[in-house]
């Protein structure tokens, strides 16, 4: 970014909206003892999710995005936290952190689990801000409600779901009165628009992908950053020469290699996602000078094990079909997944 | 020879097991759940696998799919059928291995179209002139590191004719599987016979104990007899592909007619019942000592490629362990392993 555009940095075109835990960060809170490990790990102690940063890179390269992250983490963390992103060389605009401090004092004991009436107010106050016309691509797990929140709110401002829809939503998911009003607030504040083109759920618990199936195409579970990465550039966030430093990061740090990438391509493929000109640009990027490619194999192996994984298929299936979410149906996603009344059985 | 890969790729012949194709991808789907070096080649019907995978846990890295739009069906004749279908899923999955695309076969479909896809597209090692098909029994002994409680009899029906030398040969192949996968490092080898003695049994067998006896690098031990099979007197049994499917069907009906008598003394008498709940543990730990489930599979040998054959009535934990045989004989370089003990 030049120096006048620090100063007066031009509104985003893109906004990019990340949890960390589970998302951006390796975490393992399972049991009381990983949830204490977790809490007292230094910040060069935390693992990113093989390909997170260098995503995250990419995607700020063009200096027109803006990198909001809602994370549940404790505010206590931040430092922490704020170090370990600059280790790893990410650079964030909007960074909110849960006051589970906060809540335990006030006897919001509901709040400390939930994550509806936390996320959901936050990234619509986050909204208010934006310009009308940015559009937005958000990245959640599977750990929790992230589908749910984020096709909510990408639903709400969109105008698709109407008040009665919301207030059940915000009812089922546990959420306190203050943060329903705050939601309701933000949701007033923004004008109608459709800016959400995508919703990506890192698979860190490997939760069966057709679980996501009722929030329709725009949730795209994925088993890695190489995947995100793939449909950016398939929907024009990121450039094939791009899509390959983060293919290249991951096979350095992560033990990623061609057989793994080219089965997380043919993944995507046979889920629907019309990937066939992404493969076309990243197959003439990888024809091109690119010494990076040196650090996976020699170009003609990845070729032609994408080319293979792509021709294995027979005919392409149609694209998943466009569908409303039916939130309702859906309510038992907004609980915390340790909660009785939570579902995790595959819809049709 | 196939080298040692840093990856195994095993190719699953997904449609043709007597459960259908859901529960062969539920089998790889666990295996790519359990083990981080192994990756599954389904070859099947496309929308069906990419139906069953969608609602199940996996891991979508160390998974792929290869299409087949055919499949041979468990009572189809094996040859007829091949030609009928060439794109059938077993001929295409044993294509793939030969060309490299995968390291190993796992079918749980038709025996004799895995044996004859296998004879199409696979070489047979240096020094072997006939495949084998293996299986595996449970005995009363346990062998190797792994305390195995199976032991391998081998043929069961691919060389129904075998000679002195196929003996030899069927020998060493069950030898160096016994030591790969039983971890078994000096498994037991005999020939059936009609007697112990060395010069008992057709001039074949004769023949093959004369050989075998001055061959150094295997531990045989002379003849057996019907009767050791289920002592498990020796690890690695061998006999052409007749005699051995009599047996191995003789024994299936003995298991099945056990079972059956103790389902009738169970309702026939309270008294019975009453032994046979007091016995109900070691029941259970017989179960356990028996369970097919656990071994995965049996494998075709004589070929440069690893092709395991899982039960027709698999489940998906035997399929995801046929996946771990596979790769293990892979792994330890069974091929390499065959050739090098012809040699000696």
């Amino acid at each position: 970014m030049s120096l006048p555009d620090r100063i007066d940095p031009p509104p985003p075109r893109r906004i990019y909206r990340w949890d960390l835990d589970k998302t951006y960060l390796q975490t393992d809170f399972e049991s009381l003892r990983d949830l204490f490990r977790t809490a007292f790990q230094k910040a060069h102690e935390k693992v990113a999710v093989p390909g997170a940063s260098a995503l995250i890179r990419e995607l700020a390269e063009q200096g027109d995005s803006r990198l909001c992250i809602v994370s549940g983490s404790p505010k206590q963390m931040r430092a922490v936290l704020e170090e370990k992103l600059k280790l790893d060389g990410v650079q964030w605009d909007e960074f909110v952190l849960k006051d589970n401090v906060g809540n335990l004092l006030r006897g919001r004991f509901r709040a400390l689990r939930g994550q509806v009436g936390y996320k959901l107010p936050a990234i619509l106050e986050s909204r208010v801000n934006a310009p009308v016309e940015a559009e937005e691509v958000l990245f959640g797990d599977d750990a929790e409600a992230d589908a749910f929140i984020y096709s909510l709110y990408a639903d709400l401002i969109a105008g698709r779901v109407d008040e009665r829809v919301l207030s059940q939503v915000l009812e089922a998911g546990g959420v306190y009165p203050d943060d329903a009003a705050r939601v309701h607030e933000a949701w007033k504040k923004i004008p109608i628009a459709d800016p959400v083109r995508r919703i990506f759920i890192h698979l860190d618990r490997l939760t069966p992908p057709a679980h996501f199936t009722p929030y329709g195409p725009r949730v795209v579970p994925i088993f890695n950053y190489f995947q995100a990465a793939l449909v950016l550039l398939a929907d024009g966030h990121l450039t094939a020469p791009q899509v390959l430093k983060i293919a290249v990061e991951m096979v350095q740090t992560a033990g990623h290699n061609i057989i793994t990438l080219s089965n997380s391509f043919q993944d995507l493929l046979r889920r629907g996602l019309p990937l066939q000109q992404a493969a076309i640009a990243l197959s003439q990027a990888m024809e091109g000078p690119n010494a990076l490619l040196k650090a996976m194999r020699p170009v003609p192996d990845i070729l032609a094990a994408f080319s293979k994984r792509l021709a294995a298929l027979g005919t392409q299936p149609p694209p998943p079909r466009v569908q409303a979410v039916d939130y309702v149906s859906l309510i038992s996603h907004a609980l915390p997944r340790t909660h009785k009344g939570r579902t995790l059985k595959p819809q049709s | 020879m196939v080298g040692k890969p840093q990856h195994i790729t095993i190719a699953f012949d997904v449609m043709g097991s007597d459960h259908g194709p859901a529960e062969v991808v539920r089998g790889a789907a666990q295996l790519s759940l359990e083990s981080p070096h192994i990756h599954a080649l389904l070859v099947g019907d496309r929308p069906v696998i990419d139906e069953a995978l969608a609602g199940i846990k996996h891991n979508g890295e160390r998974i792929s799919v290869h299409h087949a739009g055919d499949y041979v069906g468990m009572d189809e004749k094996p040859g007829e059928a091949l030609a009928r279908k060439p794109e059938s899923s077993v001929a295409v999955a044993a294509r793939l291995v030969a060309e490299g695309e995968a390291h190993a076969l796992v079918s749980a479909g038709n025996t004799g179209a895995g044996v004859l896809a296998c004879k199409r597209h696979f070489q047979l090692i240096p020094g072997v002139r006939r495949a084998a098909l293996a299986t595996v029994y449970p005995t009363r002994g346990v062998r190797g590191a792994k305390q195995d409680p199976f032991s391998l009899i081998l043929d069961v029906g691919a060389t129904v004719e075998a000679t002195a030398e196929d003996l030899v040969a069927f020998a060493v192949m069950g030898s160096a599987y016994a030591r790969i996968i039983s971890r078994n490092e000096r498994p037991k080898v005999a020939l059936l016979s009609n007697g112990v003695e060395p010069q008992k049994g057709p001039p074949r067998v004769v023949e093959a104990h004369q050989r075998l006896s001055q061959m150094t690098g295997l531990n045989f031990t002379g003849n057996v007899e019907g009767i050791d099979i289920p002592r498990g007197t020796a690890d690695v049994i061998v006999t052409d592909g007749f005699v051995g499917n009599v047996c191995l069907k003789m024994l299936e009906g003995v298991h099945d007619t056990v079972m059956e008598l103790a389902q009738y003394a169970y309702k026939e008498s309270l008294r019975w019942r009453a032994g046979l709940a007091m016995l109900s543990s070691g029941i259970e730990r017989l179960k356990d000592i028996t369970d097919w489930e656990q071994y995965g599979g049996a494998p075709i040998l004589g070929f440069d490629r690893i092709f395991i054959k899982a039960h027709g009535r698999s489940r998906a934990r035997a399929i995801a362990n046929a996946g771990k045989v596979a790769a293990k004989a892979v792994a330890n370089e069974l091929g390499t392993a065959i050739q090098e003990g012809l040699a000696k």
